[in-house]
């Protein structure tokens, strides 16, 4: 096994897997970024949704060989302080219950958010069509939706906007 | 059972008691479920404590939670009402999770039951200490104690003289004061925290990702093992090799995993020679230094499998079992008047069958459990439901003493009964005893589902006899069901009573001439208790069936609801939790009436459009659903919304509640529209979400909950939101199409128009 080096959250990592693990196994097993979860291993649930060069993507089937140079974000890098507006709406919808689904929904909307700062109800059922939570929040998700493009819009000052985009 | 520190917490709870109660350094209240106390000169003897307030002279307020979290929130709930007697500031509560220990009595969470049944010793310990600590300043300040109060900001004053002393400045005194009996509890028009919005405790951990559950469980030198069972239930490993497997890379150990029998699950008696018992079926184990490597040397393994007798079970026989069993007599479990005479004789007959599936639980963490098996010791990371019934089994399996056991209960991404099992911590403990390592056991999605215990597959055959007036005089319900207490209780059929009936107490009682019997269908699948259990398929027979009635004789479906419930005969109800405890019919009318009015029942609708109502009484709780659909030409179903109202007695945390039942809703409404577990020549069909759907968010219906206010005891609220979900859509579907339809999950086809 060659080493690998990948970018998350700001920082590389060299690992020494092999080429087919998924990067979902080198985040949680091999960094210890558990934060990222494991839900079906088949791209069905969303759980287990990082971002790739900003992009959601399902760490669950991405070949840890395929990542190369581009950055990864995992909810632990979403923001410094836990403070992103997607985190803060979150929060304020109460929405998680078990929240085991929640790291991936909110990987999902702040790319989301990130393309499309004022999301309708349709964009938001596109956005996150892929993901599954069990304890059914869908309504309170689509609410925090909302409120964190609200907050975005709000969010005048540039360091605000950058903050918010990443 | 011994309580070494959870290495995942920051403070452990034994450092955490060690220092409040190590030198007079504070006040240490220990309580158990009688509601009897003891302060911290008692705590440390063999007096066994439900759980703990510990108040350091630091100012920090510490609850022990001893259920187990999985989103329904009961850390943040327990902590509640503890601090509300306590008059405590909320901002400055923290909560530990208990460690599995006797001390704590039964910590097993399911049945709706952990606001239940903590209500009064969780109030009564907060007001205690409270008591205590009113008392301390008193003596401190040498004013009569009437003339103290507490601030709600964790502090004594005494406003003639206008002193104040905070809790930790009152803690070591607080201690030594003798516990109070009889405490008087808040009047609860002055609670300033139960029944108002709090957010959940360990929210911000999960929107950050640090929250912990099982599967992030981490242990030096923690291997990662996946388990190859066998595909049908029953089965046994006849001959395997690993050698495939061993050559690839991080592959450290392959082993069969012997079956085990397993105690019964909540400590109940074994019925002797009963057919189906409580096993784990073994398997063949990979253990490797990482979960990819483990998945990767499980796909090359070569196992024969002796799949045994369950291989000749497939849904075509279950099902023709259960219309099988339909034909003969049940075992009768409760007969009012002359039913079969009644029905005979009626001027008008209605019957109807209804079916429903088994299921699984799908709880979106996928059974995991990490355990530490070395030097006669266990050590588990269970995200367990059940911690006394993983210890009891644990110790039968392992032969290991009670005390050498160590069970850390961590939070739960989803339980919904599945976690109610210990097949997955036992497990994990063979696994590490065989690999001399601690060893996190994890399944894929497809272990999850084909190696779950299902939600029972059930039939329903009622019959209504109707009088010359349209009233019913007659209502015959035959159960034929699998059983889940048979799976745990090593036997089919229960000797004396009825099992698994709830959902059924109403109309009986209602109608002068009422029947219930019961089959029990005999299946290799393991059944387990799923979301509000029973009351779901027995509920939905009996909702649609009253709308079938109400359909026939021409009334309204609530009319004919409000008609039965307030007959002179009083319904009984059985078959609910509370065993024989009668319904309370103002309130059981109190939710329909307001799910009504809410819904605007009997408003006119577009054609293709409908309402349709279910209510109940269930876990302590009344909660009845008008749902709203659409049905579109081609058959395609629409759920507009959902409106329900819920009288669950006093509200802890109306958020908290109305999240509990959208959720419910959802899990209702998913079970109704996709889901069943089918099974060829004994092996499970479904692998994962695309065989077996969840409903996802463009699919969610607005749900809209109202409460009513009251300050009964509070019910349970985990599961009542679940069962009315499906009747209620599929009388909506009927009043949407007059199609109606009767089996779950539905079959939408049926009602395309030709």
């Amino acid at each position: 096994m060659d080493p690998i080096s990948i970018t998350v959250n700001g920082k590389s990592h060299t690992v020494e897997v092999a080429p087919d693990t998924p990067l979902l196994w080198v985040l949680r097993d091999t960094l210890g970024f558990t934060g990222t979860k494991f839900g079906c291993g088949q791209s069905l649930c969303g759980a287990c949704t990082v971002h790739v060069d900003g992009e959601p993507t399902r760490s669950c089937i991405t070949r840890i060989s395929v990542v190369g140079a581009r950055k990864i974000t995992t909810i632990e890098g979403l923001s410094p302080d836990g403070q992103h507006p997607v985190q803060r709406a979150w929060l304020e919808a109460q929405v998680p219950q078990c929240g085991y689904c929640q790291a991936g929904m909110i990987m999902t909307t702040a790319a989301l958010l990130a393309a499309n700062p004022n999301p309708t109800d349709a964009d938001i059922d596109e956005a996150l069509g892929g993901h599954i939570c069990r304890c059914g929040t869908y309504a309170r998700i689509r609410q925090a939706v909302h409120e964190a493009a609200k907050a975005r819009g709000a969010a005048q000052t540039p360091a605000a906007a950058a903050g918010a985009t990443r | 059972m011994s309580s070494s520190p959870n290495p995942a917490a920051a403070v452990t709870r034994r450092d955490f008691l060690r220092t409040a109660s190590a030198g007079s350094a504070g006040l240490f209240i220990a309580f158990r479920l009688s509601g009897a106390l003891l302060s911290d000169a008692a705590a440390s003897s063999d007096f066994a404590p439900n759980a703990f307030i510990a108040i350091s002279p630091e100012g920090e307020i510490r609850l022990v939670i001893a259920r187990s979290e999985m989103g329904q929130g009961v850390r943040t709930s327990l902590a509640m009402i503890l601090a509300e007697e306590l008059d405590a500031d909320w901002a400055s509560v923290k909560i530990e999770q208990a460690d599995c220990d006797a001390k704590y009595g039964d910590m097993t969470t399911g049945g709706s039951m952990s606001i239940r049944s903590s209500w009064d010793p969780l109030r009564k310990a907060g007001a205690s200490a409270r008591d205590m600590l009113l008392t301390a300043a008193a003596e401190t300040w040498n004013v009569p104690k009437t003339e103290c109060s507490t601030t709600g900001a964790n502090a004594v004053e005494h406003k003639k003289s206008n002193k104040k002393l905070s809790y930790a400045a009152l803690a070591v005194k607080a201690a030594a004061v003798p516990v109070p009996k009889d405490v008087p509890l808040k009047d609860p028009k002055d609670y300033r925290i139960v029944g108002t919005k709090r957010n959940r405790i360990d929210g911000q951990h999960i929107v950050i990702g640090e929250a912990h559950y099982g599967i992030d469980t981490k242990v030096p030198g923690m291997l990662f093992a996946v388990v190859a069972r066998p595909p049908v239930t029953g089965g046994k490993v006849k001959h395997f090799d690993g050698s495939k497997a061993l050559a690839l890379p991080g592959v450290k150990k392959v082993f069969e995993v012997p079956a085990a029998e397993m105690p019964s699950l909540f400590g109940e008696e074994r019925k002797e020679n009963s057919g189906h018992q409580h096993y784990l079926w073994g398997g063949v184990a990979v253990v490797a230094d990482s979960t990819w490597q483990a998945m990767a040397g499980r796909k090359a393994l070569t196992i024969e499998w002796d799949n045994g007798p369950g291989a000749d079970e497939s849904s075509e026989t279950q099902s023709a079992k259960l219309a099988e069993l339909l034909k003969t007599p049940g075992k009768e479990l409760k007969k009012i008047g002359d039913p079969e005479s009644s029905f005979a004789s009626a001027a008008k007959k209605i019957e109807a069958t209804y079916d429903t599936p088994f299921l699984a639980h799908m709880a979106m963490e996928p059974m995991n459990c990490t355990a530490s098996v070395r030097e006669g010791k266990c050590e588990v990371w269970a995200p367990t439901q059940n911690p006394n019934g993983m210890a009891s089994a644990l110790a039968s399996v392992l032969k290991m003493p009670q005390d050498a056991l160590t069970i850390h209960i961590t939070l739960i991404g989803g339980g919904f009964g599945r976690r109610l099992n210990i097949d997955y911590g036992v497990e994990a403990a063979l696994i590490s005893r065989a690999a001399d390592a601690p060893v996190k056991v994890i399944w894929t999605r497809d272990d999850d589902i084909k190696h779950d215990y299902y939600r029972p597959i059930s039939r329903h055959h009622l019959q209504a006899g109707l009088d010359a007036g349209g009233n019913v005089a007659s209502w015959l319900h035959h159960i034929a069901a699998a059983s889940t207490d048979s799976t745990f209780l090593g036997g089919e059929i229960p000797d004396t009573g009825g099992t698994e009936i709830a959902g059924t107490g109403l109309p009986g009682g209602s109608v002068p001439n009422y029947f219930l019997q019961q089959s029990f269908l005999h299946t290799a699948l393991r059944r387990g208790y799923w979301r509000a259990v029973d009351m779901n398929w027995n509920h939905f027979a009996v909702q649609s069936f009253i709308d079938e009635i109400a359909a026939v004789t021409g009334k309204d479906p609530l009319q004919l609801r409000r008609q039965l419930i307030t007959t002179t005969q009083k319904p009984a109800g059985e078959g609910d939790n509370e065993g024989d405890a009668p319904v309370n019919t103002a309130r059981l009318l109190g939710v329909l009436n307001l799910a009504a009015e809410k819904a605007g029942w009997g408003k006119k609708l577009p054609p293709g459009s409908g309402q349709g109502i279910a209510g109940l009484y269930g876990f302590g709780s009344y909660v009845a659903h008008v749902a709203e659909v659409t049905v579109a030409k081609d058959g395609t179903l629409k759920i507009d919304r959902i409106v329900v109202a819920v009288d669950c007695g006093q509200v802890i945390n109306p958020d908290m509640l109305e999240a509990q039942v959208q959720g419910g809703v959802i899990f209702g409404l998913t079970s109704a529209l996709y889901d069943e577990i089918t099974v060829e020549k004994g092996e499970v069909q479904q692998s994962n979400f695309d065989t077996y759907p969840v409903m996802r968010i463009a699919d969610a219906p607005r749900v809209e909950v109202h409460i009513i206010p009251s300050r009964e005891a509070p019910g349970g609220i985990g599961e009542p939101g679940v069962p009315s979900a499906a009747p209620a859509v599929a009388n909506a579907i009927f009043a949407a199409t007059g199609k109606r339809l009767r089996r779950l999950p539905f079959q939408t086809k049926e009602l395309a128009q030709a």
